[in-house]
């Protein structure tokens, strides 16, 4: 998706990891995932640069579909559905 | 079938055992299914009266207070929160090596915090290792 499909897209929950570094950013998306239903969007707020890959390859394994990453001043929105 | 990892935790250091922390996050995260087998001188760090103690840096010792110090900046959890973490979000089995624990004088579940499950010999860590996809020695 381009970044403005992105920042258009109907966020259903977001997760406000900033400020926390590896795993933690990992580790709330993990925990919120519980809290939307499939086909849900939710967004990551992660200010740590391990995220970027952490979330598309936890995506990957555990059958989401990561959607993209827009890069704000000083973090990261990364986008995913459920 | 979720992925089985076991870890062979020996060091009782605060700085391998964050390592061993992050691990467990990444593992979490993954609905892993992880045995942590605790050695020597991680048996002394999972004592109850050692656990909470930041004196102990196995690596770069002369950066200790910057490494604990940049911990706290960076808003790390301390190790046993880590792996308490783990604990809520993955079946993660903590496992006390008898041997080790009477090295410490612990020859009871109670000695140690509660994030140890059990006291077991040696044979259970070849089992699990066995049949784990990562094996790790920490």
């Amino acid at each position: 998706m381009t970044t403005e499909e992105l920042t258009n897209i109907q966020v259903d929950k977001t997760v406000d990891a900033r400020g926390t570094s590896c795993p933690g950013p990992l580790l709330a998306a993990k925990k919120a995932i519980g809290e939307i239903e499939p086909g849900q969007v939710m967004e990551i707020l992660s200010s740590d640069e391990g995220t970027k890959r952490d979330i598309p390859k936890w995506c990957t394994k555990k059958g989401y579909e990561y959607l993209g990453t827009v890069e704000e001043s000083g973090y990261f929105r990364i986008y995913m559905k459920k | 079938m979720a992925k089985k990892m076991t870890i062979a935790l020996f060091s009782g250091s605060v700085d391998k055992l964050t390592a061993a922390g992050v691990i467990l996050g990444g593992a979490a995260a993954e609905d892993m299914d992880v045995d942590i087998f605790v050695l020597l001188q991680a048996a002394f760090a999972f004592k109850k009266e050692n656990a909470l103690a930041n004196d102990r840096v196995a690596e770069i010792t002369d950066k200790k207070d910057e490494f604990l110090a940049s911990l706290e900046r960076l808003q790390a959890p301390h190790w046993t929160e880590a792996f308490r973490n783990a604990k809520e979000m993955t079946n993660v089995r903590i496992h006390i090596c008898g041997f080790a624990g009477k090295v410490w004088h612990g020859e009871k579940l109670d000695d140690f915090i509660d994030l140890a499950d059990d006291i077991v010999g040696i044979g259970e860590y070849i089992d699990a290792a066995e049949n784990a996809d990562i094996n790790l020695f920490i």
